[in-house]
């Protein structure tokens, strides 16, 4: 990053191949990207500077629309036809931009190389993966002899940690996981030696203990190749301790840069800022609330006046709404590189020391009227006793016959009392959504008892004790946008609830009023429509939505894992506020550990159907004692690079065990980094016997283990020095 | 690799929360049907015959069951504008009233056989189990049956059928074969929705189930009915051309293009306007439908490109 901002665009690229660093891989210059869309041109990214080192790692962080996607798409010319793409993208000095599409498939998995986000569409699955390897290599080495290609691609397999590589080469991408396929796309990606390889959001789609798996592998990849790597992403945490550099985008154009200690320990744009504060952390507990940004990105449809962040800005004046300000050189601060840039007028009154809760006036954490109470004095709001949830598993076409059975749910305890947070944690396929689906049923048939707000499922035969059920309990669904019918006004959506209770019309129209405040939205937003909000907004309104009933218990499924950073800190605040002033309960799902940490209460932990540890959140959190929960907590990444660049890493091998061929002993005993150290005499236990769910002491966690904080295997423990 | 359209749909999702770019969803409907200029022609002509098939007949002084017997057999002249059939009937007058049919026909089997189809298809999603399957497995057996034979059997007059106008038995039994394929549709795409967040929800709020087909089935699968509308006028049209043609659909004294079509292929090499003018007019019938077809799946696609490029326009801008 070494033109000076203040030149022309058409100066910038003029001395962009004079001045551009001579070693860098791959520098783009002024590049912008224009779609067209229903509402007239979308100026997408707006002029994107950087220049990335060989070997080096640089994070482009940004959330949705801010242009980080495209970005990369349009290095490697993978944007539709229609795109105006105008700039500067240089490999090795090599100008890409304006290539025809058959001259960059010369570049595109040779010198750059692509992992894209979904592992899941990203294999053809019709061939094998050995095909697919070998076809990249082809592709770019059609000299290469047929063995040589397979040698590679088993060295490839391995590489990525892939076990019995040589019998997996046959296999088809169905028979991999989510992240095996991950790793495999890797593989292809590195076939060629790359020099540069960009990871689009690499493993947003997969769980915590295999997003440190790809991640690790990534590491590995970038080692063996001496590529640079472009990562691109939204989570702050997990490049936190892969980057070198970190680029913040903001409506398509970068809005801070530097290394990653300058971004991190000393951010100069408040956007920046918010965003650190935004992201709750794992490794704290949750006293404080969360920084909010309030608002939404601007339209880039329209000409960009001043400061694309004003209108969210707690900080605005007047001077930031006249002309967008250019990414200066931040005033040095001791100690400080020269390449940290922010785009920000007021950078200089943001020292080190600025305060993201002060500036963007956080609220303070509420209080609940039931947090003095003790808990064993509260009422139950909700109870399973012994929930099972058992599917068969046929095979055969016509006669189908029982092969096995899928413990989804397996003899699941436990209860809910008021005014508390409980959180369900695991890896997907655990059984946290069947939990919540079987709870949400609520069925006489049902295997075991579930009991909310002192009615049992066993006697809820007729319809009226249903109803009065349904009163009790609500639910709050993953995507906002799917949660809410499309063709339904916010008006209507909210009145359902209430119709049907058989509320009249004015009390109806009065609660809703209510409701839109409760949740902070406007309420002359009623007769708009769920594709007119943000996804913020829309998940405020599912909210609504669940409260419309005044229910004592809200069911939470990933409330906020389909939302932006930013404007989930505002969710998360809003369900905390509403948890003190209405006293709810709340069941909450997620995977994201972080948010779970700073939300509960309590937490239970689920492998395999079943709980192996469960108790208040900071007990389990800062002393976990199973081991799975040991290795659950130390797959996140925290937002902190100097903490993430020397932290010991639990890193579990392999994925989730079939259902089919469940372990006999301990569930765990397959993966376990402790069973795998223990000698012999004492991994029979763990085979044979299966541990209770019980705690050491009066008051503490309750784990289901035989050997707690045992010592873990070393294999399994990763230290980046 | 739907990586690839992603990035536009990314911008979509992060533009909406400004109120003023916000279009609402028939109007987009409406601006992407308007940008495709086949579609538009298409509508036009469709709109075109239309009016011609009803005010058609002021443009010639002759009607269909009209001798003249100083023309016959005559090739178009300033009399009779599109010549005369061997029998001495104006052919215009033939035409406008043939169109007419057709496209009645088209009208009522492409409207009716949707209605038919959305609510026995509704109807099996909602219920599901043992009617579900009964009514998959009636729906099943119709497929199967021979449509041909029996619009021959129907229109043959056998069976006390005689009464009726032979283009309201077509119609009938048209109707009777046309609605299968888009029930099977509707099914599935109601099942998919049944899995929808919101349909659990109002599941879940504990709605009853009629109220949720009513009120969140039935109007979200309405993009695909009004497709279905149109391809099956379309459908109707050939139909009743091809079953005229082979001389069991439209009988005289009714007349339609099929049955033009058809009394006309013998005598193609002496009376070549009696075969081409109807053919072309059905040409333009279904032509005019699939072109018009083709721009409403493009208005609802959301992933369609009707969008354009955006080269051109910046291109502009920036002189």
């Amino acid at each position: 990053m070494s033109t000076n901002t203040s030149q022309t665009p058409a100066e910038r690229l003029r001395d962009a191949g004079l001045y551009a660093p001579g070693d860098a891989v791959l520098s783009v210059r002024d590049l912008n990207v224009r779609f067209n869309s229903e509402n007239g041109v979308v100026h997408a990214v707006r002029g994107v500077d950087f220049d990335l080192m060989p070997g080096k790692t640089l994070g482009i962080v940004g959330e949705s629309g801010s242009g980080k996607s495209v970005t990369s798409m349009a290095v490697m010319g993978l944007l539709p036809e229609t795109a105006d793409i105008t700039g500067s993208v240089r490999f090795k000095g090599k100008e890409l931009l304006g290539l025809s599409d058959k001259a960059m498939c010369k570049h595109r998995g040779s010198d750059i190389a692509m992992v894209f986000q979904d592992p899941l569409s990203s294999l053809t699955p019709v061939y094998t993966v050995g095909h697919q390897i070998i076809e990249a290599l082809t592709v770019h080495n059609p000299t290469m002899s047929k063995q040589a290609k397979e040698a590679r691609a088993v060295d490839l397999l391995r590489m990525v940690g892939i076990p019995s590589p040589k019998d997996r080469l046959k296999a088809f991408p169905h028979e991999f996981s989510g992240g095996m396929r991950q790793r495999v796309m890797i593989a292809i990606a590195i076939a060629n030696d790359p020099r540069v390889l960009i990871a689009d959001e690499p493993t947003t789609a997969l769980d915590v203990t295999i997003q440190a798996q790809v991640l690790e592998v990534l590491h590995t990849a970038q080692e063996e190749t001496g590529a640079a790597v472009v990562m691109i992403t939204h989570d702050l945490g997990v490049v936190a301790g892969m980057a070198d550099d970190i680029m913040v985008m903001y409506a398509g154009k970068p809005v801070e840069t530097g290394t990653v200690e300058d971004i991190y320990y000393n951010p100069r744009m408040p956007y920046t800022l918010g965003l650190l504060g935004a992201v709750p952390r794992v490794d704290t507990s949750g006293k404080q609330s969360l920084v909010p940004i309030e608002g939404t990105p601007p339209n880039l449809a329209l000409p960009v006046t001043g400061c694309s962040f004003a209108a969210r800005c707690p900080m605005v004046s007047d001077a930031c709404l006249h002309g967008e300000p250019e990414l200066f050189p931040v005033p040095g601060v001791e100690g400080q590189t020269l390449g940290h840039k922010a785009a920000c007028i007021k950078a200089d009154q943001l020292s080190g020391d600025a305060d993201a809760h002060k500036i963007f006036q956080a609220p303070p954490k509420p209080v609940s009227k039931f947090d003095g109470v003790a808990r064993a004095e509260r009422a139950k709001v909700l109870e399973l006793k012994d929930v099972k949830k058992h599917f068969p598993l046929l095979k055969g076409a016509l006669i189908k016959r029982r092969i096995g059975t899928v413990k989804a749910v397996d003899g699941l305890s436990f209860d809910i009392r008021e005014g508390e947070c409980v959180s369900i944690v695991g890896e997907s396929g655990c059984g946290k959504t069947t939990t919540l689906l079987e709870i949400m049923e609520f069925h006489p048939d049902q295997v075991g008892e579930v009991v909310i707000g002192g009615v049992s499922n066993k006697v809820a035969t007729d319809h009226k004790t249903k109803m009065a059920m349904r009163k009790e309990m609500q639910m709050v669904f993953q995507d906002p946008t799917g949660a809410l019918d499309p063709r339904f006004t916010v008006y209507e959506v909210l009145a359902e609830p209430l119709e049907n209770l058989g509320m009249p019309k004015a009390a109806i129209k009065k609660r809703i009023m209510e409701l839109m405040k409760l949740v902070g939205l406007q309420p002359d937003h009623v007769n708009r429509f769920p594709n007119q909000f943000s996804g913020g907004q829309r998940q405020r309104i599912g909210i609504a939505r669940a409260l419309a009933v005044n229910p004592k218990l809200v069911v939470l499924d990933e409330p906020v894992s389909a939302l932006d950073v930013s404007v989930q800190a505002g969710v998360i605040n809003l369900l905390d506020k509403l948890r003190a002033e209405l006293g709810l309960s709340y069941l909450m799902v997620a995977h994201d550990l972080s948010v779970v940490r700073h939300i509960s209460d309590r937490v239970a932990v689920m492998y395999l159907g079943k709980i192996v540890e469960t108790g208040d959140v900071d007990d389990v959190f800062d002393h976990p004692r199973h081991p799975y929960t040991r290795a659950l907590l130390s797959a996140i990444p925290v937002p902190d690079p100097a903490l993430e660049r020397t932290r010991e890493r639990i890193i579990l091998q392999g994925d989730l065990p079939s259902p089919l061929d469940a372990p006999k002993g301990c569930n765990f005993a397959t993966r376990c980094p402790v069973f795998a150290a223990l000698p012999a005499a004492k991994q029979e236990k763990c085979l044979t016997l299966e541990p209770p769910l019980a705690s050491e002491k009066e008051g503490t966690q309750d784990f289901a283990c035989f050997f707690p904080d045992g010592e873990i295997d070393s294999d399994m423990l990763v230290v980046h020095a | 690799m739907t990586n690839i359209i992603d990035p536009i749909a990314e911008i979509d999702e992060a533009r909406v929360g400004d109120q003023d770019v916000v279009i609402g969803k028939s109007r987009i409907i409406f601006r992407r049907f308007m940008r495709n200029r086949t579609a538009v022609a298409g509508l036009f002509i469709f709109l075109a015959l239309f009016l011609f098939s009803i005010f058609g007949g002021f443009l010639t002084s002759w009607d269909k069951d009209t001798l003249d017997p100083l023309n016959i057999g005559m090739p178009p002249s300033p009399d009779h504008l599109l010549g005369t059939t061997q029998a001495g009937i104006d052919l215009m007058a033939l035409i406008v009233d043939g169109t007419r049919t057709s496209i009645l026909i088209g009208l009522i089997v492409g409207g009716v056989s949707v209605l038919i189809s959305a609510v026995y298809g509704c109807t099996m999603a909602f219920f599901g189990g043992k009617v579900d399957a009964t009514m998959l497995f009636i729906l099943e057996a119709l497929i199967m049956m021979p449509a041909i034979l029996v619009v021959a059997v129907a229109t043959s007059g056998s069976g006390g059928l005689k009464d009726l106008p032979s283009w309201l038995l077509l119609v009938v039994v048209l109707l009777f074969f046309s609605w299968m394929g888009t029930a099977r549709l509707v099914r599935s795409l109601s099942m998919s929705l049944m899995q929808r967040d919101y349909v659990k929800a109002a599941k879940y709020m504990g709605v009853p189930s009629r109220r949720i087909v009513w009120r969140h089935l039935v109007p979200n699968i309405g993009s695909l009915l009004v497709l279905d509308f149109t391809r099956g006028i379309t459908g109707a049209i050939l139909a009743e051309v091809a079953f005229s043609f082979i001389g069991i659909g439209i009988k005289l004294p009714d007349v339609s293009l099929g049955v033009l079509i058809g009394q006309a292929t013998g005598q193609v090499s002496s009376f070549p306007w009696m075969f081409w003018v109807p053919l072309t007019v059905m040409f333009l019938l279904t032509g005019s439908l699939a072109m018009m077809n083709d721009g409403l799946r493009d208005a609802f696609d959301p992933s369609s490109s009707s969008i354009g490029r955006a080269k051109t326009k910046t291109a502009k801008a920036a002189k």
